[in-house]
């Protein structure tokens, strides 16, 4: 059973800095778990504590049911594709995918098997003559990954094994390795920092920050419910809008006022989260950028706002929005050591057809979708909605 | 200070062309100047003790006498058993300790880095006369086995930095992975870093080898026994003697310098890469 | 009725210790690290370190070869005042002139081949032979150079000036002239090399960007070439510097055995004199030590500067 189980695991550096804390996390076998965060925020770290090239401070690290915290690399039956790729330079293309089990002294013809094999699912066996610096990018990415793959491991670990390659590659990368990995149906951890990689490959995604982990979900779990104000920031590209407003009782409706603007709130919302507290306060209001669009007709959450910027994408228009000179809306960034997050003032965004009747410096019209709201605790970012944790 | 002028496309062609053309003369002038010696040793040689006297005629007598006057094969062989010797021990000993420095941080490494490499400041001559009393009271004054440690303690240290700052540039990432492939750091050593080391051993080999092959000193005091001295002490011995023909001498000088020009040609790509390498820390 | 139900969480694995453990990998890395340094540890360690402890101790003793006497610190005492030694160390000082000579006209060659006119491979080559012929054979050229019925003479001579014939070296005031020559004479192969080797670290779109900002070539040289070649002057300052002070030993024993009188007669020639053909064991060992301490302070002053640099 080659699960990987992280149990309250800690990274200390000597200098103090705490790098990971109290990580608690379960690989599935044959699972595509994605680590996913801002740089810093302790992914890495995560990663090569499984590998066994960085010591565990605390807590215990178990591969295939064994704790491993004592093992080293090589006996913990892991293989790993680092980020530049770690090509030995002198090797020929081969050489590269044997050596390890050359190391372990497998028979030849084993070796070579397994070589040709992989050299087949990765479309490399033309090049296994080649020395590395003969080869491309996206070809040196495909030997790392042959280097992992004929040692049968019982765990992958990628250390962001795409951010070195042009955008389109990645792209054609991301599928293969997703490809693959169904292939051989090996529990497999990913490093990224990119959220599209996050969202697109796994079948789980834990996301990190600051050494801690804010939530592990499938991707449309992280998307629709995150766990609080970082999450949803990071999750989703454009990323969410995070407007600071006051929610106030009218009539025995709640309201969102923020600027000179003010959002009805359906009652189903008293009951799906927990707004006792913030009535009367301040509270946190995410709305994604889909859930905008140009208002027809009257009826429904409207808002007036002045065109910016606009983008035209093609396939759709983004267009930047401002409200009024004091409306704060909440932009994650890497937060202070309280944990409290950093707040600037940005603009909403709003995700609109392609056809859409936008000019910069004009003003809209928007409908907002009431079906989804978002709403998060001020002070802590957490998410309101009852049943987050 | 001679002012150098960059080729520059601004410049008219022809302007640059007269540029380039005094830069050519001036180092052919160089040439000459730097030629020179062997010109003289060349043509010396080709003469014998009388024709030198006289200042002209040329003649192979010299060299044909040269074998008779100075025992120049086994003082060659000499020279490159105790080179040959000094430089694997410079080789191995440097490259241990370099890898070690550089990626293997342990207890201490840099204290005892920087005793090594401030060791590369003493001057023979301040341990001279200890190290001499030492090699004698272990009787190794016969024999290669003194020269060849003093020699390889003489250059160690300039091995250890040179190899040092070479492996430093080794990515931490290419031996990670030999340690999950299954490598422990001796083999991550030998089959991983020394490979990639090329350039810097190369170097190491032909600056050792130029010192010591032309070194005087220690051949003098560590390898008195004739049957053992170096190509350099047989000359210096000769240019001593009162009897000495001056061609010959210069016959011998050649055949000598003729190994550490080789060596040195043969390695020269290597030198710049290796030199540009270690010293652009 | 005592039957204990202990219940097991399922995640109760022992915590390691709050204090970081050192993982195998780690001790195993710092135990190779350990070993692979200690053969060198132990050459320079034997043959470095410890003869310099015991030239201190010999520096203060009278030694013949024969009879050992303690003596004290006095022998330095005696020796500061022993006006030989002052020579040597005058004469070591005097060709410390040569050293700018040694570091410019490299530096001038050097920038020459930088140009890459055509065929520098090969004169680049041309100028490092010299230094990779032996000092003794560069000596043996020297002498018969500036002999008194040597070639420079004899080559005034067929330029018509044989009233200027010299006796370089058989005249006190200017043996060690003769001597500086050809010390410059070998140092220019290493040197050069070393500029050659900074200037083609340089970074060629620095020159560029200065050209288009409408610097002259001198301008190009002296704000741009010249601070990043500081490293490899400073290094070559250095080197030629104890070169000075140590190498020249090969030259001197074979151009004019010290003389005539003491007026080649360098410390590190002193050294070899003092104890080889004078027998005086202690006092040789006694000059060693002043020649490593002023090789030290010159090091050290350059780590200084350097450190300095490095900022």
């Amino acid at each position: 059973m080659a699960e990987i189980v992280f149990d309250r695991v800690a990274k200390i550096f000597p200098g103090g800095t705490k790098a990971v804390e109290e990580l608690s996390l379960t690989v599935a076998e044959g699972e595509f778990m994605v680590l996913v965060g801002p740089s810093g925020c302790g992914k890495t770290t995560a990663l090569r504590m499984i590998a066994g090239l960085e010591e565990i401070t605390d807590g215990v690290v178990s591969i295939g049911g064994q704790v491993v915290n004592n093992v080293l690399p090589k006996d913990r039956d892991i293989a790993m594709v680092f980020q530049n790729y770690a090509l030995y330079p002198q090797m020929t293309v081969g050489q590269n995918m044997g050596f390890a089990l050359k190391i372990r002294k497998l028979p030849k013809d084993e070796i070579n098997r397994r070589v040709q094999e992989a050299a087949k699912i990765l479309r490399l066996t033309e090049y296994l003559d080649r020395r590395p610096k003969a080869l491309s990018g996206g070809q040196r990415q495909r030997v790392a990954m042959g280097r992992a793959i004929v040692r049968e491991p019982q765990a992958f670990l990628m250390d962001e094994p795409l951010s070195n390659l042009d955008a389109q590659l990645r792209v054609e990368m991301r599928t293969e390795i997703t490809r693959i990995q169904r292939l051989l149906g090996v529990a497999t951890i990913y490093v990224t920092h990119d959220q599209t990689e996050a969202m697109t490959m796994g079948d789980r995604v834990a996301v990190m920050r600051a050494g801690a982990l804010q939530q592990v979900a499938t991707p449309q779990d992280l998307y629709d419910h995150p766990v609080n104000e970082f999450v949803a920031g990071f999750i989703g590209s454009p990323p969410m809008n995070l407007i600071l407003a006051s929610l106030q009782e009218q009539n025995g409706e709640l309201v969102l006022r923020f600027g000179d603007q003010s959002v009805v709130v359906p009652s189903s919302y008293r009951t799906s989260h927990r707004l006792a507290h913030v009535i009367g306060a301040r509270v946190v209001f995410g709305l994604r950028p889909e859930d905008l669009e140009l208002a027809s007709g009257e009826g429904g959450a409207l808002l007036e706002a002045t065109v910016d910027l606009r983008e035209a994408l093609g396939s759709e228009k983004l267009a930047y929005l401002s409200f009024g000179a004091d409306t704060e809306i909440v932009q994650q960034e890497t937060p202070r050591d309280d944990g409290v997050p950093v707040r600037r003032r940005s603009r909403v965004v709003a995700r609109l057809g392609a056809r859409a009747d936008v000019h910069e410096g004009g003003r809209v019209t928007l409908r907002l979708n009431a079906d989804n709201f978002h709403f998060f605790d001020p002070e802590t970012g957490a998410s309101l909605r009852v049943g987050a944790s | 200070m001679l002012t150098a002028s960059p080729p520059t496309r601004l410049r008219s062609p022809r302007r640059r062309r007269v540029t380039r053309g005094v830069i050519f003369i001036a180092m052919v002038v160089m040439a000459i100047v730097m030629l020179y010696p062997f010109a003289v040793m060349l043509f010396t040689s080709f003469k014998t003790e009388n024709q030198y006297l006289a200042g002209h005629g040329t003649s192979t007598q010299s060299w044909h006498q040269l074998a008779s006057s100075l025992p120049i094969f086994q003082q060659l062989l000499n020279s490159t058993i105790v080179c040959s010797a000094s430089i694997a021990i410079i080789l191995v000993v440097g490259v241990m300790a370099g890898f070690s420095f550089a990626k293997l941080q342990f207890r201490f490494a840099n204290l005892i880095f920087l005793a090594m490499v401030s060791a590369m400041m003493v001057p023979l001559q301040a341990i001279l006369i200890p190290e001499y009393v030492n090699v004698a009271r272990f009787g190794l004054t016969n024999g290669y086995l003194g020269a060849v440690l003093v020699y390889a303690a003489l250059g160690t240290p300039f091995s250890i930095f040179l190899f040092t700052t070479y492996f430093r540039r080794v990515p931490d990432e290419l031996i990670e992975a030999g340690i999950v492939d299954g490598l422990g750091y001796w083999g991550v050593l030998w089959r991983l870093a020394l490979p990639m080391a090329l350039p810097a051993i190369a170097t190491v080999t032909v600056l050792q080898f130029i010192q010591i092959w032309d070194d005087l000193l220690v051949g003098l005091l560590f390898l008195q026994n004739p049957a053992e001295r170096p190509i350099t002490v047989g000359l210096a011995a000769l240019a001593a003697g009162r009897t000495t023909s001056i061609p010959q001498l210069m016959a011998g000088s050649l055949v000598s310098a003729l190994p550490a020009m080789l060596v040195y040609l043969g390695f020269q790509r290597f030198l710049v890469r290796g030199l540009t390498l270690g010293i652009d820390r | 009725m005592s039957t204990s139900s202990t219940v097991t969480v399922p995640n109760a694995t022992p915590r390691a210790t709050r204090r970081a453990s050192t993982s195998l990998l780690t001790k195993r890395r710092r135990r190779v690290g350990v070993v692979l340094t200690i053969p060198a540890f132990v050459l320079v360690g034997l043959l470095i370190v410890w003869p310099i402890l015991q030239a201190v101790y010999y520096s203060m003793t009278y030694w013949d070869g024969l009879t050992t006497q303690w003596i004290g610190p006095s022998t330095w005492w005696q020796a500061l005042h022993n006006p030989t030694m002052w020579r040597a160390l005058e004469n070591n000082a005097l060709l410390l002139l040569a050293v700018p000579f040694a570091l410019a006209i490299p530096l001038a060659v050097a920038v020459m081949l930088h140009q890459r006119v055509a065929g520098w491979k090969v004169f680049r080559s041309i100028y490092f032979l010299p230094t990779a012929i032996s000092w003794v054979v560069i000596g043996l050229v020297a002498e018969h150079f500036f002999a008194y019925s040597g070639t420079l003479n004899s080559l005034l001579g067929d330029v018509g000036i044989s009233n200027a014939h010299t006796d370089l070296l058989g005249s006190e005031s200017t043996a060690l002239i003769a001597l500086g020559i050809t010390f410059i004479f070998s140092m220019i192969g290493t040197n050069t090399m070393l500029f050659l080797t900074g200037l083609a670290t340089l970074d060629t779109s620095l020159e560029e960007a200065a050209r288009i900002d409408g610097a002259s070539a001198w301008q190009i040289f002296r704000y741009i070439t010249l601070p990043h070649l500081s490293r490899f002057i400073q290094l070559a300052f250095v080197m030629t510097i104890i070169s000075a002070f140590s190498a020249l030993f090969s030259l001197i024993f074979v151009m004019t055995g010290g003389g005539p009188g003491y007026a080649t007669t360098t410390m590190e020639f002193l050294v070899y004199q003092t104890g080889f053909n004078q027998s005086q064991f202690g006092t040789a060992a006694l000059y060693g030590l002043i020649l490593f301490l002023i090789t030290a302070v010159v090091g050290i002053i350059q780590l200084r500067l350097i450190g300095a640099n490095d900022s």
